[in-house]
């Protein structure tokens, strides 16, 4: 079971021609890896989260997805404001086909949002919304979480809680941030003028991405 | 690939996109009318009021005609609700659920399919209750319900390949959904809801057939009281007409979905 990106070419019409973001990025992640891809600002992190995760269409090249992966974490992920955090954990259970049941009481216990779990969610803080969508991710339980930049969690009980439980699953974390990739990753590759090219030594790829 | 292999990865993908049509039912209703099952009622009594107050006007001012110009107006405002509520809402339905295109399962004809369903489903629960109400009050009876019925599917249909086009084009051009509001207005008098086309002369009559919704109304009449008067319906026109809207709609949304802009 794996996710594998065969020759991916993305580019956007602009005006007078089309910008190009990726020419040519292959790679395989097999189940259960923890791959870290570094990129500095605007080389297309974000597209490429958005092609693995299915979001968007590449131009060309094929992708196989032979697990399931998740969103792209860290984006938004169609919660409803006027719903409460306990009806949006049911839609995403319901969309991805779990029984709702257990996943809202898995998000209730791990997002430690107590009475705010039935409160709509224009009323929650940005670090409320933000526990509820990483606690809900955590209750579909993917073979492959996909995670754009750095995770806000913090060094709280529940940042704890979720680096540890994201430590035993497969990541595919897309950053700038070399600490992060070394601290959850056990691979690295760089982005890096629209090429992907991957290390199987981790401080070779920060090597390579120190010195771009 | 063997046939069966296709069949069964069909099967997958009908049993997925149902479940997903299914959530974002449950979402939408949730979203719309709340939590509370009084926010429900206002799904049946908007078009519920709106057909009786159009009934009742007609009923003060209309010269007596075979059928009761209540009857006649407020059951077929029910059909008209069906385009109305289609076509107004789709203007805003990607606007409103675009950041649910994170989930790679959720698909922008999703999104229509489940709030259309919403719609019909309203709409005809509305249509049973007026019936049944007129059923109570004067005894009568429609002549045909599975001509109604029909008529209600054919309207609904028709407007949801309208209201792809109407969400492929407000996403391509700022501000044309207020066009696609003036078209819904324009259309009433248009639609066949205050006239049949045996009322019309010869040569309005020849106009009046182009358009598709006449031809949904005439079934709906048809079903309703068909023996008091000729209706005047081509169906195959009106399919012709859903097949190409969906087409064309179907299509523009796939464009649509390749440029609009996540975050």
């Amino acid at each position: 079971m794996s996710l594998e990106m065969i020759d991916i070419h993305k580019s956007y019409p602009m005006r007078g021609g089309r910008k190009v973001i990726l020419r040519g990025a292959s790679g395989c992640f097999a189940r259960g890896e923890r791959v870290g891809i570094l990129g500095r600002n605007g080389s297309g992190k974000s597209t490429l989260v958005r092609l693995l995760g299915g979001v968007e269409a590449p131009t060309s090249g094929r992708i196989h997805r032979n697990m399931s992966i998740s969103w792209p974490i860290g984006m938004a992920a169609g919660f409803q404001p006027m719903l409460s955090g306990a009806d949006n954990a049911r839609f995403i259970a319901r969309i991805y086909g779990r029984s709702v049941q257990p996943a809202v009481d898995f998000v209730e216990d791990f997002s430690e949002l107590g009475d705010y779990m039935r409160m709509p969610m224009m009323t929650y803080s940005s670090g409320m919304r933000s526990r509820l969508a990483l606690a809900v991710s955590l209750a579909i339980d993917f073979d492959c979480y996909l995670v754009d930049e750095a995770l806000a969690v913090g060094d709280t009980r529940f940042g704890r809680a979720f680096a540890e439980r994201i430590e035993r699953s497969g990541l595919i974390l897309v950053s700038h941030s070399p600490a992060l990739v070394r601290r959850l990753c056990t691979r690295a590759a760089v982005l890096d003028q629209g090429r992907i090219t991957f290390y199987d030594d981790i401080d070779e790829a920060l090597a390579t991405y120190h010195a771009l | 690939m063997n046939g069966q292999g296709e069949v069964a990865l069909v099967l997958r993908g009908a049993r997925l996109q149902l479940r997903v049509i299914g959530a974002l039912i449950i979402r939408e209703m949730h979203t719309r009318f709340g939590r509370h099952y009084m926010g429900y009622i206002w799904l049946y009594f908007e078009p519920l009021l709106l057909g009786v107050c159009i009934g009742l006007i007609h009923a003060w001012r209309d010269r007596p005609t075979a059928f009761g110009p209540f009857e006649f107006h407020a059951v077929g405002y029910i059909l008209f609700f069906v385009f109305r509520g289609i076509l107004n809402r789709a203007t805003m339905a990607i606007k409103m659920n675009q950041a649910l295109l994170y989930h790679r399962s959720v698909t922008l004809p999703d999104v229509f399919f489940a709030r259309h369903m919403i719609e019909f489903l309203s709409c005809t629960g509305v249509m049973l209750a007026m019936l049944f109400g007129l059923f109570a009050v004067n005894g009568s009876l429609p002549e045909s319900p599975l001509k109604m019925a029909f008529a209600m599917i054919m309207m609904a249909l028709f407007s949801q390949g309208l209201a792809f086009l109407a969400a492929a084009l407000t996403a391509a051009i700022e501000g044309s959904e207020r066009l696609v509001h003036a078209v819904t207005y324009l259309l009433l008098p248009a639609s066949g809801l205050f006239f049949l086309v045996e009322w019309l002369p010869e040569w309005l009559a020849q106009i009046a057939l182009w358009i598709p919704m006449v031809h949904i109304f005439e079934l709906l009449r048809d079903g309703q009281f068909g023996s008091r008067f000729r209706a005047e319906y081509d169906l195959a026109y009106v399919i012709g007409w859903i097949m190409i809207t969906h087409l064309i709609g179907l299509a523009a949304l796939r464009i649509t979905r390749a440029r609009v802009g996540l975050e």
